[in-house]
């Protein structure tokens, strides 16, 4: 099934280099929420995620011919680009880590998990949540991609070291110090609140 | 297993795989208070990163950026296609302006030459113009032949090119009313230099006065 996905990417590619506009509409359509939801987990913004997304597909309408396809899937190459765009933009701006999802609209977007309960419970968890979301994006850009693609876009180790390029044995040994650090800065995040009740 | 050995390892313990890493994990988990903290730690993240998953799965682009890109699209290729009839079209005009100044070249040198076969052609090709015209010898003639090209004797067969030769003669211009044209009445006694395309048979096919001769 796999084999067959990524022979009709490479397919859809080849004819999309020819100007089949459906063909390019399609591809997009397959890859283009695994692009952004990446990079807004990567950049915590959503008007960084779209101008990635942006860029990555453009990319993909003026230089089809940059994916080679002996080097891997068409996904893995959409993956690397907007890695790199997303590098970029956080050496722009390494120190800000806003933290909205907004939908088309421009208004913040709230997922609601579980509606049934409580609203002191929902506050709590977006507590929670944001919190997470924070310590990830605090997270070095190494150990942040590792941890967006193994623990949130949910790749296996060896699509992860497809994507950035390095052995599995890296993947694990970032990862790990990923989640290490990640509960550091959680911790730190939560201490203090408690330290400042504690004073009262 | 050591603390450091457990620290090290990846496993998750709620799952209900067995296996001597597994089991040695849970067995320390049981017996080390430090472990079972960073264990819980580390179960409680993952739930969190989990929840955190959930609540962005849903996110996408928005649609606008696909509009955009299609009409990048269409833009892009809209103009490659442009420019590849463009540059057709530029090679199409170039081949066509040399062979133009090829044919014009050969033509304008052809003449010059003076060549017999050129001749011959011409007098192949004029044959039934002539005939039916009825050629007159004379003022007319000049007229009709540029002394260059050869005109059929009316009743004469073109022959094959290889088989013809060219003589040239002196005559009065009266007896070539006897190779059945018509002469000037007035010009009969005139000498004249002709010159006669002949067959195998030695009979003439054609004639042409000669440039210096017509003037």
């Amino acid at each position: 099934m796999q084999i067959e996905d990524q022979e009709r990417d490479e397919v859809l590619l080849k004819r999309s280099a020819r100007g089949d506009e459906d063909a390019f509409t399609q591809l997009y359509r397959r890859h283009q929420a695994q692009i952004y939801r990446f990079a807004l987990r990567m950049t915590g913004h959503a008007w960084a995620a779209e101008e990635i997304v942006q860029d990555v597909f453009m990319m993909l309408v003026r230089e089809p011919k940059k994916f080679d396809p002996n080097r891997g899937t068409v996904g893995a190459f959409l993956y690397g680009v907007a890695r790199n765009r997303v590098m970029k933009h956080l050496e722009r701006q390494p120190r800000e880590f806003p933290l909205e999802v907004r939908n088309e609209e421009g208004e913040t977007k709230v997922v609601d998990i579980a509606d049934q309960r409580t609203p002191a419970h929902l506050a709590e968890m977006r507590e929670r949540r944001e919190q997470v979301r924070s310590a990830v994006l605090a997270l070095p850009p190494e150990f942040r991609e590792t941890v967006v693609l193994c623990e949130l876009e949910e790749l296996s180790y060896e699509e992860a070291a497809r994507i950035l390029e390095c052995p599995v044995g890296t993947v694990r040994s970032r990862l790990h110090r990923g989640r290490a650090l990640l509960l550091a800065k959680l911790e730190m995040l939560r201490e203090v609140p408690r330290r400042a009740n504690a004073a009262l | 297993m050591n603390c450091e050995e457990f620290a090290n390892l990846d496993v998750d313990l709620e799952c209900p795989a067995e296996g001597p890493e597994t089991n040695a994990a849970r067995e320390h988990v049981r017996n080390c208070p430090a472990c079972a903290s960073l264990y819980e730690s580390s179960r409680r993240l993952r739930a969190e990163l989990r929840e955190l998953r959930m609540a962005t799965a849903e996110a996408g682009t928005p649609s606008r950026v696909e509009l955009r890109l299609r009409q990048e699209f269409r833009t892009r290729h809209t103009t490659e296609k442009n420019r590849g009839r463009a540059i057709v079209a530029g090679w199409l005009l170039a081949a066509a302006t040399i062979v133009l100044v090829a044919g014009s070249l050969f033509v304008w040198r052809h003449p010059k030459d003076g060549n017999v076969a050129k001749a011959h052609l011409a007098a192949n090709a004029g044959a039934a113009a002539m005939a039916a015209s009825g050629p007159e010898l004379g003022g007319t003639l000049v007229a009709e032949n540029d002394g260059d090209e050869f005109a059929l004797i009316p009743g004469a067969l073109p022959g094959l090119q290889d088989e013809t030769s060219v003589v040239r003669v002196e005559m009065q211009r009266g007896a070539l009313s006897a190779l059945g044209l018509t002469v000037n009445e007035e010009h009969a006694n005139d000498v004249v230099q002709v010159d006669l395309l002949v067959g195998p048979d030695g009979q003439p096919q054609a004639y042409r006065l000669p440039q210096q001769t017509a003037n």
